[in-house]
């Protein structure tokens, strides 16, 4: 009897001296974590945990090395180590916008689990005492107030916790100390733009926002808040951040050219009423040059038209605008580049191009995405922003660009953030010809200065289209009436003889 | 595919059959024009893209003939079906109905114009050839590869020597993972992390309409020449698929292709058999 009812008492207490525990799994489940890790995962995050494998030297940012116990994502307290559930949630969902993939759906919960306790592995911590961290409660979601009071509230926040030093003052990523942040591996790290916050690593909810600051991404430059905004602020700041930005990127594949009757005259207004699209911006890999990681991610484009002419303008978010020394496509390219990459390189500036077809295009007939070819040249309407010229050039291939001598006119500006370039070209150029209501193919390319970006390392753009909205419209009434009428004749026409037929037959 | 619309399509259909038919009885005209309004109806908001208003029409034109022509195959039917329409223009009984009949098809005709005229302009569209013929031969590096009998070299050391096969699979996720993965994907499923910029899209390996049915000769092809080496009705100048001739050897694209199959788990398809 009395060892029954010390078997119970163990037996009740059993749960309470487990919690104390650390939560590493079983010996099988470490052993198959590792087994599916060694397939999936060990060619960036290295077979040792340390990040040190085949595709690493071309990831930005590094992989991560587990062996640090740094984790972006944590519940937890700025400093302290990540729960299983942390990394599990790492792992299902992955980093936007980096190389680490979402694995929900390709691998079972089962196999995340296993990961998430192989992975603790590789950083003994987990099984000391600080493997048990105290988790940052985050409270649910109020419903997002729009309120301008509250949302300025946010805004001050924003203000006096330094936010603007690295974020920017409009959220842009470009805050003055932006260019020099290093992550905790010595490499650079740029502060995220609130204005596009599907890119966010640690999710982009606004509990993820609120989670965000107030635990900090450990191994970056990104403090935590915890102790320094009180809890009335926090949902101020986190609808604040949440305003500056729209759900989704929204990327778009034809920019709508608007009829203008005047003269186009480059300025903000002549774009005022024109709609504006965006386009992803990924890294060139196809040539020598390859850009793994380029600065920019997407660009905005608007664009007008008149009799002759046509005007398009480019906006993308850059943190510095470089407009010392030059850039070029033709500058020659290793396949790698090995310097590192995103570090002031004095040397490069940024520049920007518009790439069409060098003639109007039959069917689905492109020149070659890259800079064309001698089959197909394309036409590249190129600006070195450090210059305050721009002219076209006509592109038979990477390597093999030349000047046209046809001048472009030109205008740019760098404010808080955001590049804006404006063109303006004749719409007819060469055998190229942009008639009212066609469809011109068209892309882009970015080269981001501060990034090396330089020859074909560069940011690029798949071919899209302009399409030129006639100036008039015509009037559906006429056709409209034009069928009503035909098809109610024919209709009078049938039921008349057939009625006629009847009463002959009737009287007959 | 918008299963959601066509699933309530075919229950209008169900139940037209089994419910409404209980109080009315429906001769073969009314069933005709109501098996024209469903076919409609699934053309035109049952497919996801859209398809163009023209093909459309087409179809229905299609449709129509092929009623009226199952309509007057049977001499009875068609007689029957002749006389309920004189019926219905010429008794005073069904005036009212006719009228709005009447009304009702001339403007269907004019909504249809305008909705026609005000269709958003489409770009043309990127129909395209994912597997055209492969050349017979290629010149690879200065060699001529014959593509109908090349075999992969490093296939037969799948069963007589499994180390040195192990270490060409090590080596071809050695070349994935530096090359191919941000537009392939790290599952290869075709969703790299630069996979969103590019259209096409990148190939999804796991999917059985690409490698899965392919010779090993022709992923050698498609990964040596890449883009470039496509047919136009390929649009080469699309597609974001580099020429790897440049940067890789004969062994390496051969290993790498060992370790698409490898990865995916599907066998090449065998050569000899035309594709
Ligand atoms: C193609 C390369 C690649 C592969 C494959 C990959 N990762 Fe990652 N992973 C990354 C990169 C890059 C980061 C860092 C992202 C960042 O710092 O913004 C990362 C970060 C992580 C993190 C850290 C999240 C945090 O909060 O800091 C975890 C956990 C992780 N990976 C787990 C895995 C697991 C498990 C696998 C295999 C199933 C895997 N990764 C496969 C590239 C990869
Ligand atoms: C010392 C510079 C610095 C300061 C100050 C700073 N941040 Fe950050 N923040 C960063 C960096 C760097 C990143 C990017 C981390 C990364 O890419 O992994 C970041 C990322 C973020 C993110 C996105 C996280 C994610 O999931 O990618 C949010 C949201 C954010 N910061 C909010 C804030 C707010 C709100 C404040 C002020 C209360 C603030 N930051 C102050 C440097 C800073
Ligand atoms: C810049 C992006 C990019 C990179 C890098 C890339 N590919 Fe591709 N690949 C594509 C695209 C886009 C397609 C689909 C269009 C096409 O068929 O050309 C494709 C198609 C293919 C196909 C044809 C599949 C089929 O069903 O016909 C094969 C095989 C292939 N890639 C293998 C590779 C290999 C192996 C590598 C690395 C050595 C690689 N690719 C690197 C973009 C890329």
């Amino acid at each position: 009897m009395r060892i029954l009812l010390t078997l119970l008492l163990v037996y009740i207490a059993y749960p309470a001296v487990a919690q104390q525990e650390n939560d590493l799994g079983t010996e099988a489940q470490r052993a198959e974590g590792k087994e599916v890790y060694d397939i999936k995962c060990a060619h960036c995050h290295g077979y040792e945990g340390d990040a040190s494998a085949v595709a690493t030297p071309y990831l930005r940012p590094t992989p991560r090395d587990f062996t640090s116990g740094n984790y972006k994502f944590r519940s937890t307290a700025s400093g302290e180590l990540p729960t299983t559930e942390d990394i599990k949630r790492s792992i299902r969902l992955g980093m936007p916008y980096t190389s680490m993939p979402a694995w929900e759906g390709i691998l079972s919960e089962t196999e995340i689990t296993d990961l998430a306790y192989y992975l603790k592995t590789f950083e003994p911590a987990f099984d000391g005492p600080y493997g048990n961290p105290t988790v940052v409660e985050i409270p649910r979601a109020p419903s997002y107030s729009a309120d301008p009071d509250h949302l300025a509230r946010g805004q001050e926040i924003f203000a006096a916790n330094q936010c603007a030093d690295c974020h920017g003052e409009n959220g842009r990523g470009n805050g003055e100390s932006a260019p020099e942040l290093m992550d905790d591996w010595g490499d650079p790290i740029r502060a995220a733009d609130m204005t596009k916050r599907w890119t966010f690593r640690a999710g982009a909810t606004r509990e993820d926002i609120y989670r965000t600051f107030m635990t900090g991404l450990n191994g970056t430059p990104m403090p935590s808040y915890e102790q320094t905004i009180d809890a009335e602020d926090r949902w101020a700041l986190v609808d604040y951040v949440w305003s500056l930005s729209r759900d989704t990127p929204d990327y778009g594949t034809t920019v709508t050219v608007q009829g203008r009757s005047g003269e186009l005259v480059l300025s903000e207004g002549l774009f005022e009423a024109a709609p504006q699209v965006y386009f992803p911006i990924v890294g060139q890999i196809t040539e020598p040059g390859r850009a793994f990681y380029p600065g920019v991610n997407g660009i905005s484009v608007k664009a007008v038209y008149n009799n002759s002419e046509i005007a398009i303008q480019l906006q993308w978010h850059d943190m510095t605008a470089e407009t010392d020394g030059m850039n070029n496509p033709l500058i020659e390219m290793p396949m790698f580049d090995p310097a590192q990459p995103d570090t002031t390189m004095d040397g490069w500036s940024d520049a920007v191009a518009i790439l069409l077809p060098s003639r109007t295009p039959e069917g689905l007939e492109r020149p070659y995405f890259m800079f064309g070819d001698s089959r197909f040249p394309m036409s590249i309407w190129y600006t070195d922003l450090a210059t305050d010229s721009a002219a076209v050039l006509i592109g038979q291939g990477s390597g093999r660009i030349a000047d046209n001598g046809i001048a472009l006119e030109r205008s740019a500006s760098y404010e808080d953030g955001v590049w804006t370039v404006q063109f303006k070209g004749p719409r007819n150029q060469g055998e190229l010809t942009m008639p009212e209501a066609t469809f011109v193919p068209i892309s882009f390319t970015i080269w981001d200065g501060f990034n090396g970006e330089r020859g074909n390392k560069r940011g690029l753009s798949a071919w899209y289209h302009l399409y030129l909205e006639p100036m008039e419209t015509q009037s559906a009434v006429l056709p409209m009436a034009k069928w009503f009428l035909i098809v109610l004749g024919a209709e009078l026409l049938i039921v008349g003889l057939v009625n006629l037929r009847a009463r002959r037959r009737k009287t007959a | 595919m918008n299963l959601f619309v066509l699933l309530a399509i075919a229950a209008a259909m169900v139940l037209v059959q089994f419910v409404v038919t209980r109080w009315v009885k429906l001769n073969l005209l009314a069933w005709m024009g109501i098996w024209w309004v469903a076919l409609w109806a699934a053309f035109s908001y049952g497919i996801n893209p859209p398809l163009p208003n023209s093909i459309i029409v087409l179809f229905m034109a299609i449709i129509t003939i092929a009623l009226v022509a199952y309509l007057s195959a049977d001499n009875e039917e068609l007689k029957q079906a002749q006389e309920s329409i004189v019926r219905f223009m010429v008794t005073r009984q069904y005036r009212v109905a006719l009228l709005i009949v009447m009304f009702l098809i001339p403007a269907a005709v004019a909504a249809w114009t305008f909705a026609s005229m005000n269709e958003a302009p489409q770009p043309p569209s990127s129909g395209r050839t994912i597997h055209p013929p492969p050349p017979s031969s290629i010149t690879f590096q200065g060699t001529s590869i014959n593509l109908t009998t090349a075999n992969n070299p490093i296939r037969e050391l799948q069963h007589t020597d499994e180390a040195a096969f192990a270490e060409h699979v090590a080596n071809g996720r050695r070349i994935y993972f530096e090359n191919c993965f941000y537009c392939h994907g790290d599952n290869m499923e075709g969703a790299g992390m630069f996979a969103h910029g590019y259209d096409p899209l990148p190939a999804n390996f796991n999917d059985a309409t690409t490698i899965a049915m392919l010779q090993e000769s022709y992923l050698f092809w498609r990964i040596a020449k890449g883009a470039p080496g496509l047919p136009s009705e390929s649009t080469p100048w699309s597609s974001a698929m580099p020429a790897w001739e440049d940067f890789l050897t004969e062994e390496e694209i051969w290993e790498v292709i060992i370790f698409l199959y490898e990865f995916t788990g599907f066998e090449p398809r065998a050569q000899g058999m035309p594709h």
